[in-house]
This record gives structure tokens, C-alpha cells and sequence, in this order.
């Protein structure tokens, strides 16, 4: 592995492959935007990274926001490198953000500017409480649609992410967008305020369903920006250079 | 004519033996005017089975002031107030407690995961309750504000109408308190439009004492009944002067 000396600390991510087109992992407490269409791998990856953090010692915490999160445990249970204890020790937290809603009292369709606060301290906070380290919430779009104005997004996700980096805690948000986007984000503007973008997608070559990987932007790294080739094994994520011989198209 | 008492003896009287049965009784008066009290006395009477709604008082108030004038308590009470307490007002309480201090995962986990329930509806509630009793009833709303505040107007309306079909077809008595001009007046209007007899509770300073009324504002049908009548209240209750 290409370990460089850089300025910053790295979040090494575990998964096999990523690392490296990284140089090393995400630089320690930024917030990178994993995106992609359904079916690419953003949830197994985002899971990945997590369970890898609470291995070494991380606390790891995972915002579900579409899934149920007992449902979420129970999908991983197949991976090797998934122990029961990280969940149990509280290494590995999982948490509804709808109950946090509920709690909070937002339970109506848009978020005033004042809420967005709240909810930006209550995440804050509770990242704090747990000690975290490596945080995920899945999906981001799901909370953007409760936010409505770009505006908001904005601020959401830029008052979110800096308080999370002063709590040297490195983020994943998970964007879905369509097949069809040419945005790397639904909404626009979740793209252009995180550190990185991951940008995941499905590949037809011969027949087969490829699923790719792309590491678009990564503040504090170089990083490669070829396309790879991502296999979900029970080692978890595997990534490969994607072989450009042989492909009838490009 | 089928009549049944609306509580006070000299009202009977002058309405021609009470109000019909099938009737809806709008009772109104200003802050202060007596209307939860004549409605505890309305509810300690007549032979139908006794429903009394409220939303402002504990069961224990409303208990005791009846057994302090001597009144028959045989009824039951369907506390709207302590609900909206328990599912409402207790929650937002909680929710600013959230606000201000943060989530902890211990407040996540306490309650289970799994209870992000909706807000009780009462105006369904109280359609409801009132469809499951065995006719003849006799019902009490106290109040209408309580509903008012917290729906549309439209809704409200709408649920009152469905009270009155009922009380009607299953000739049982109702009811329902409001206070008079706190509401906007299309919707007092439409309220009083809907009740087929509408009592009144005023009052008048003259000197250094109040000048009490009961007045009849409407009797369906019977225009020739609405009047004044001076009334006093006592150790027994409301009486005429």
C-alpha cells in the first residue's frame, strides 16, 4: 500500500482497494459524499467502513434514515469481518434518525431554518456522547427531501460537517440519485459543499452488471480517478481496476 | 310531544316541559358566566344514560362540585382534557426538553424504537365515543372551544353535524358548551344555526352587583319561547329570581 507521509491523518477505510486509490484512506474528519443509482453498493460500503472502524477500536455510528436499522443489522450478519460484540460493546451504534425526528417534535413535511439547528446539535451532540469517529447517514437525500430549499441543504450539511470535523470524526453521507442524473447529487448542492465524492454505478459489459467505483474529488489527497470495478464478497467490498481490453464499448 | 328535562326546573317550565327529545342544546356565556356549572346540573338529570365530555377539568372536579350541590354523580366521564394532557401537552414538554438539552441514545432506546405514534385526533374521538352509546343518551361537550382551538372549523362543523344526526335519530339529548364572542363570527353563526335550542347565560353590573339571566335565544320552531328570565344561583343550583 502506498502509505505517503501526508500532513493529515487518514481514516484508513478497510476496504480492500479503496485505500489505495486513496492513498492511504479519507483524510481524517472530512465528509464525502458516497453516491450513486439503487443497487451499487452505497449502503454495503458505507457498512463496511464502519464495521473496519469499529474493529480497530472506532466508535462507529450509522444514521439510517430509509431502513430500518434492526433490519440494516441483520443484513450484515453474513460478513466475516463482522463481530456481534462491536454492537454490543456500543463500538457500533445504529440509530433511526425518524425517532430522532420524533423526538425532536419535527414531524411536519419541512424543516423550519431553527429545526435544522436542532437537529444539527442533536446529531452533534449525540456523536459527542458516543465518542464517534466514523459516522454515516444513509441517505442523505432522504433528509434533504425534509429540508426542501437548497438553502437549507446548505446549511444542514455544512454546519453538520464542520461540527463533526472539529469532533475529528470522519463522515460518510450517502446520496442516491437516478440512473439517468448527470449530478453526482439529487438536490445539486450536496455535492459541491462535501470533501469528497464517491461516485458508485452500474456498468452493462457483456452482459453483465458491473458495479463501478470512481473517487471524483477527495480534499487533503491525491487520489486515483479511474474507474474501478467493485465485487461484494463476504470479505466484503473488493475492488479491481476496471480492464479496459476486451470491453466492446467503452 | 316527547319531552326531557334540560336540568332546571323554571327553564322547563317555560320552554313547555323542557326541550324536545332529539334535541342539541347550545349553552352559551362569557368567561365567568356559569355555563360549566348549569351544565353539571343538566347532566345530573333526566333518565338517560349520562355521558359528560370535558376538556377542562380533572374527573375529580367535576365529581365534587356536583356532590357538594347534591347533585347525582351516575355518569361517565370521558376526559378529553387529561388525554390531550397525556399526548399532547406532556409530549411537546418533553420535546423542548429535547430541544434545549439534546438526545442522548438513552433517550432513543427508552421508549423502544418502534412507538413513533401518530397524534391522537379527539374531534374523531369524541364522534366516536358518542356513536358507541346506547340511545336514549345524554351527552355533555364542555367545551367547544377545546375542538375549536385545535381543528379547522370546518372539521368541527362537520363533527357537530354527525353529533346532532345522531342525537336526533336516537332521540337523546345533547349538550355542548362555548364561550360566547371568542370565535369568529361566521363560525359562532354556523354553530348556532346547527343547535336546535340555544340557552344563554349573561349578566349585568348594576351598582355593586351583577344582575343574572338565563336567556332562551332559540328554540326551533317555537320563536315564541325565547325570553329573559332572571336567575340566581343557590345552595341547590341555578334557580329563577
Amino acid at each position: 500500500m502506498a502509505q505517503t507521509s501526508a500532513e493529515r491523518g487518514r481514516c484508513v477505510t478497510g476496504v480492500e482497494g479503496l485505500d489505495t486509490v486513496l492513498y492511504g484512506g479519507i483524510p481524517r474528519s472530512n465528509t464525502v459524499l458516497l453516491t450513486g443509482s439503487c443497487g451499487t453498493g452505497k449502503t454495503s460500503l458505507a457498512l463496511e467502513f464502519l464495521i473496519h472502524g469499529a474493529a480497530k477500536g472506532e466508535n462507529s455510528l450509522f444514521l439510517s434514515v430509509t431502513e430500518d436499522a434492526e433490519k440494516m443489522l441483520a443484513n450484515i450478519i453474513p460478513y466475516n469481518f463482522f463481530d456481534d460484540d462491536f454492537v454490543k460493546s456500543g463500538k457500533l451504534v445504529f440509530i433511526d434518525l425518524p425517532v430522532m425526528y420524533e423526538r425532536l417534535g419535527m414531524t411536519k413535511a419541512e424543516l423550519t431554518m431553527e429545526e435544522i439547528d436542532l437537529l444539527v446539535t442533536a446529531i452533534v451532540s449525540l456523536a459527542k456522547e458516543l465518542d464517534t469517529k466514523r459516522l454515516v447517514i444513509d441517505s442523505i437525500t432522504s433528509v434533504c427531501y425534509k429540508l426542501k430549499t437548497s438553502e437549507k441543504i446548505r446549511d444542514f450539511i455544512l454546519k453538520l460537517s464542520k461540527s463533526l470535523s472539529a469532533l475529528d470524526c470522519t463522515s460518510i453521507l450517502v446520496s442516491e440519485v437516478s440512473t439517468q442524473s448527470s449530478t453526482y447529487s439529487t438536490f445539486g448542492v450536496e455535492e459541491a459543499i462535501s470533501d469528497g465524492i464517491v461516485l458508485m454505478a452500474n456498468m452493462e459489459r457483456r452482459g453483465d452488471l458491473l458495479r463501478t467505483l470512481q473517487v471524483i474529488k477527495m480534499r487533503g489527497t491525491m487520489h486515483s480517478r479511474a474507474k474501478y470495478v467493485l465485487d461484494l464478497t463476504p470479505e466484503g467490498v473488493l475492488l479491481v481496476p476496471l480492464l479496459k481490453g476486451g470491453s466492446t464499448r467503452a | 310531544m316527547k319531552f326531557t328535562t334540560i336540568g332546571v326546573k323554571a327553564l322547563d317550565e317555560h320552554l313547555g316541559g323542557g326541550v324536545q327529545k332529539g334535541s342539541t342544546v347550545l349553552l352559551m356565556g362569557t368567561p365567568g358566566s356559569g355555563t360549566e356549572f348549569f351544565a353539571k346540573q343538566f347532566a345530573s338529570a333526566g333518565e338517560e344514560a349520562v355521558t359528560y365530555f370535558t376538556s377542562t377539568e380533572r374527573d375529580e372536579d367535576v365529581l365534587s362540585v356536583m356532590r357538594e350541590y347534591g347533585w347525582t354523580t351516575d355518569m361517565a366521564i370521558v376526559n378529553i382534557g387529561s388525554k390531550y394532557y397525556e399526548n399532547v401537552l406532556a409530549k411537546k414538554l418533553e420535546i423542548s426538553r429535547f430541544r434545549q438539552e439534546g438526545i442522548t441514545l438513552a433517550d432513543i432506546r427508552r421508549f423502544g424504537e418502534k412507538d413513533v405514534h401518530r397524534e391522537e385526533n379527539f374531534l374523531t374521538f369524541l364522534s366516536y365515543e358518542i356513536s358507541k352509546l346506547d340511545p336514549p343518551f345524554r351527552v355533555v361537550i364542555n367545551s367547544l372551544d377545546f375542538f375549536l382551538e385545535n381543528y379547522d372549523s370546518a372539521e368541527v362543523l362537520m363533527a357537530m353535524r354527525t353529533i346532532k344526526a345522531h342525537t336526533q335519530h336516537s332521540e337523546s339529548v345533547t349538550l355542548m358548551t362555548m364561550l360566547k364572542g371568542v370565535h369568529e363570527s361566521r363560525i359562532q353563526s354556523s354553530v348556532e344555526d346547527l343547535a336546535d335550542v340555544i340557552l344563554e347565560l349573561d349578566r349585568e353590573k348594576i351598582g355593586h352587583e351583577f344582575k343574572k339571566y338565563m336567556i332562551v335565544q332559540k328554540v326551533r320552531n317555537r320563536p315564541v319561547m325565547v325570553g329573559i328570565i332572571p336567575c340566581s344561583f343557590d345552595e341547590t343550583g341555578i334557580k329563577p329570581s
